[in-house]
């Protein structure tokens, strides 16, 4: 073997080696744009760079997760409170787009679902019913193709925001058993906590209120910081069920940020 | 003597204490049976290709309108049916808490024919002769009669120019030109589509939230002379939402009325009236663009800052919490909604409300009827999301609504009486005052019909029975009351404005000429004057524009006031 032939194997092995870092390179550094130009308000540079970050790297839950906030930030700039529907239509069909160029990737169907989230309360009670529905069925693809913990635990708790006469709470509680079970096999994250808090409140909206009160305090024995678990353990009757619509209202903004997951990640 | 039977005396005895306790705080008593006004309303069906899904969406109709048509010193209400060959009642007041139907002798009982449902009344003095006429709004052709006289009345709706095929809901009469005639603003809820025979299956709402396919509203003029003449475009009121309430108010106080419409299935709007027989829609600035389903719209005072208030009764339950609107008047022509932070937000799918004082303490108090379909135990709820979500589906299609049958939707939902707690919220005191039935309440007509100083109130249920209550308050708080006559202004001086001090305090109401759903409550100003009964002066100020003030008031009685007789201001 010639010395040209192995540095031509060896330019190939550093190449190949350096192909990912390459590969995730523009998606981070647009993400990083995106992030400053977001910290400075400017929402247009800001969106466009955390799209390029998506269409360069479009499973990563990160890029699409802070592209959705940096149009909700913009949105609710523009128009104070919840913003106005028409806002998140370029952003929905960003994701229709890439969740169609990218059909493998769960976390944009997931992404794309959340899209529709986002537009919940800045739109009529109707309509949130037709938004709340769609992001359902994206939420089941990304199931389909990958049952991670996010994807069944946001299915799960969706259903929960349903009226007790759609009788979804209960699809809602296999979402989110789920997830539970995933939890349980894994080192403890902050984020687990969640399922504490919405699987008993699955329990709860099914009127297993004994098994509520089991998931709320094994979850505060988990978690005995948390404010959620401890508010809930601490009512009962009519003070809980005020409290739990106030919790579920579909009319609240929902938080999709999923930073907390992928900072942990 | 049996001590098990003492016991027992002993037992029943309590028990009829108790009872009488809770009866000496209840202020309402119901006396419909009593009365003999108890005739049941029967929604209309429909036969045609779309009738099993028009049941669902045509449960309306049940109305009350209030005048003294006979000038005899006692209120009399109107009542509609709207069943094939129901009549309407019209039950004269005996003066005794008594009524007796003259309808069929007066000649305007027959409302519901196969090609006619009747869906509200309006009493106005068309042709200012001081007798109030009657207008029957209908799912076909109105009817207009006048008034003669003598229990007498006679249709002159084609003389009018009023005969044309509406599907009329609602209507108002004021005179937003200020030339001393009502003029005549009708609502329609459908589009002028044959609802008896249609010609195409898209006549129901295009969108849930958005639609602009429905019956709009209609501005006739009123020449003077006896006609009418269509001013819709003209005056700028051209609208094709699906029209549920009118309601006008002069809002900013500069003497001319201004108009909210509260549409079904879409945005409200409001109109400000220029001034010169011309109204600007002024929606953004003043209420901005809401996606609800407005039922009803009443104004009124309710925090004695001299500018009055509107509120509109929206859907609220399980499946959609849109809330309804307390929106205070902010003096600039612009509202903010304080429905949440007031407590009047939710009363579930609202149809009728009505400000009044009902225990005189100088606060507009607010009665709120609810309900859609009270029916079997399933919901229908299910059936219609399943709809609303399908792809692609078209909505103005009536043939891809589902029937309703015999399920519910929001149905056996409890009435709501808010007392008005110094303007600052307002606290449910139906189920104290027995006034929280669950039947489909639609209208409600306020009125004193004893003459006892205390307001008595009438609901119009839908398929059933309507209910009047007695307002029975033992309190001792004092009132006036007001009739007026305009002579330069329209006689029955609809729009008068009439600002009431006593007490260091100023109090302003007005003649509204038939605000709130399916009802109309009297037109005397009814001010609640408290442990007060001394009144400092009245201001009105007529709809002619003109402001006389009047001194020396008798408070707890009926007062007669002519325009031209006080001291101009």
């Amino acid at each position: 073997m010639s010395y040209r032939t192995l540095s031509i194997l060896a330019a190939l092995f550093v190449s190949s080696a350096f192909i990912p870092t390459m590969l995730a390179g523009p998606a981070d550094d647009a993400f990083d744009q995106g992030q400053q130009a977001l910290a400075a308000k400017d929402y247009t540079t800001a969106i466009a760079k955390l799209q390029q970050a998506v269409q360069l790297d479009p499973d990563s839950l990160r890029n699409s997760s802070q592209l959705r906030q940096a149009v909700l930030r913009q949105t609710i700039a523009a128009h104070p409170k919840e913003g106005s529907t028409a806002d998140f239509d370029a952003e929905i069909a960003f994701f229709q787009k890439a969740a169609a160029d990218h059909p493998m990737s769960s976390n944009i169907l997931l992404n794309y679902g959340f899209a529709y989230v986002d537009k919940i309360p800045a739109a009529g009670s109707i309509t949130q019913v037709i938004l709340a529905n769609t992001a359902l069925t994206q939420f089941g693809k990304s199931i389909e193709l990958k049952p991670t913990w996010i994807a069944l635990y946001t299915r799960g708790n969706s259903y929960l925001y349903w009226p007790r006469v759609f009788a979804r709470a209960s699809l809602g509680v296999a979402d989110l058993e789920k997830a539970y079970a995933m939890q349980k096999s894994e080192p403890k994250k902050s984020y687990h906590v969640r399922v504490y808090i919405s699987l008993g409140d699955g329990y709860w909206k099914t009127d297993n209120i004994e098994k509520a009160r089991s998931m709320w305090q094994e979850g505060l024995q988990a978690f005995p910081d948390s404010q959620p678990l401890k508010d809930r353990l601490s009512k009962q009757g009519d003070d809980l069920k005020t409290y739990i619509d106030n919790v579920l209202d579909p009319n609240k903004r929902v938080d999709t940020d999923l930073k907390e997951l992928w900072m942990q990640s | 003597m049996n001590p098990l039977r003492i016991v027992a005396g002993f037992a029943i005895v309590g028990v009829a204490a108790l009872a009488a306790a809770a009866n000496s705080d209840r202020w309402f008593e119901d006396v419909t049976v009593k009365a003999g006004i108890n005739a049941k309303h029967s929604n209309r069906v429909f036969h045609n290709p779309y009738a099993q899904i028009m049941a669902g969406y045509t449960a309306l109709g049940a109305s009350a309108t209030v005048a003294d048509y006979d000038g005899d010193g006692f209120d009399d209400v109107y009542v509609t049916d709207s069943k094939e060959g129901g009549k309407n009642h019209l039950y004269h007041n005996n003066g005794d808490f008594t009524f007796t139907d003259v309808a069929e002798k007066a000649g305007v009982a027959n409302g519901n024919d196969e090609n006619n449902a009747t869906a509200d009344a309006l009493w106005f003095d068309y042709n200012n002769d001081g007798k109030p006429d009657l207008l029957v709004l209908r799912f076909g052709h109105n009817q207009l009669f006048e008034n003669l006289g003598h229990g007498k009345f006679k249709e002159v709706t084609k003389a009018a120019g009023l005969d044309r095929y509406m599907n009329a809901i609602t209507a108002v009469a004021f005179d937003y030109d200020r030339d001393g005639k009502l003029d005549l603003f009708i609502g329609s809820y459908f589009q002028p589509v044959n609802l008896f025979n249609p010609d195409t299956p898209r006549f129901f709402p295009e969108s849930f939230e958005t639609a602009n396919n429905g019956g709009g509203v209609t501005v006739f003029h009123n020449n003077g002379n006896g006609t009418f003449t269509d001013v819709t475009e003209k005056v700028g009121l051209k609208t094709s939402g699906w029209t549920l309430d009118l309601g006008h108010a002069d809002a900013d106080n500069d003497g001319f009325d201004d108009l909210y419409v509260a549409c079904d299935f879409g945005t409200d709007r409001f109109f400000h009236n220029n001034g010169n027989g011309t109204f600007t829609d002024i929606t953004e600035k003043a209420i901005g663009f809401d996606t609800k389903k407005g039922m009803n719209v009443d104004w009124a005072d309710y925090d004695n800052d001299g500018f009055l208030d509107i509120y509109v009764t929206n859907i609220t339950d399980d499946y959609m919490r849109e809330g309804n609107f307390l929106w205070h008047n902010n003096g600039n022509l612009t509202f903010s909604d304080v429905s949440r932070e007031t407590g009047t937000s939710e009363t579930g799918w609202g149809w009728g409300a009505k400000f009044f004082d009902y225990d005189n303490d100088g606060w507009m108090d607010l009665y709120v009827v609810n309900g859609w379909v009270s029916a079997g135990k399933d919901s229908y709820v299910p059936d219609i999301f399943e709809m609303v979500t399908r792809p692609g589906i078209d909505f103005a299609d009536a043939r891809n609504w589902p029937p309703m049958g015999n399920k519910s939707l929001s149905g056996y939902e409890k009435k709501r009486l808010f007392h008005n707690e110094k303007g600052q919220i307002f606290k449910d005191e139906a189920a104290r005052h027995g006034v929280d039935s669950i039947k489909d309440g639609r209208g409600i007509a306020v009125a004193d019909f004893d003459n006892d100083g205390k307001l008595d109130l009438f609901v119009a249920n839908a398929n059933s029975e309507p209910y009047l209550y007695r307002n029975t308050m033992p309190n001792g708080n004092h009132w006036v009351a007001f009739a007026l006559e305009g002579t330069k202004s329209n006689r029955t001086a609809v729009g008068a404005q009439v600002r009431l001090t006593a007490a260091g305090m100023t109090r302003l109401q007005f003649i509204n000429g038939g605000n709130s759903f399916a009802g109309q409550s009297s037109s005397r100003v009814h001010f609640g004057l408290g442990d007060t009964a001394k009144i400092d002066q009245i201001e009105v100020r007529w709809p002619a524009g003109e402001k006389e003030v009047f001194t020396n008031i008798t408070a707890d009685k009926l007062n007669k006031i002519v325009e031209g007789s006080g001291k101009k201001k």
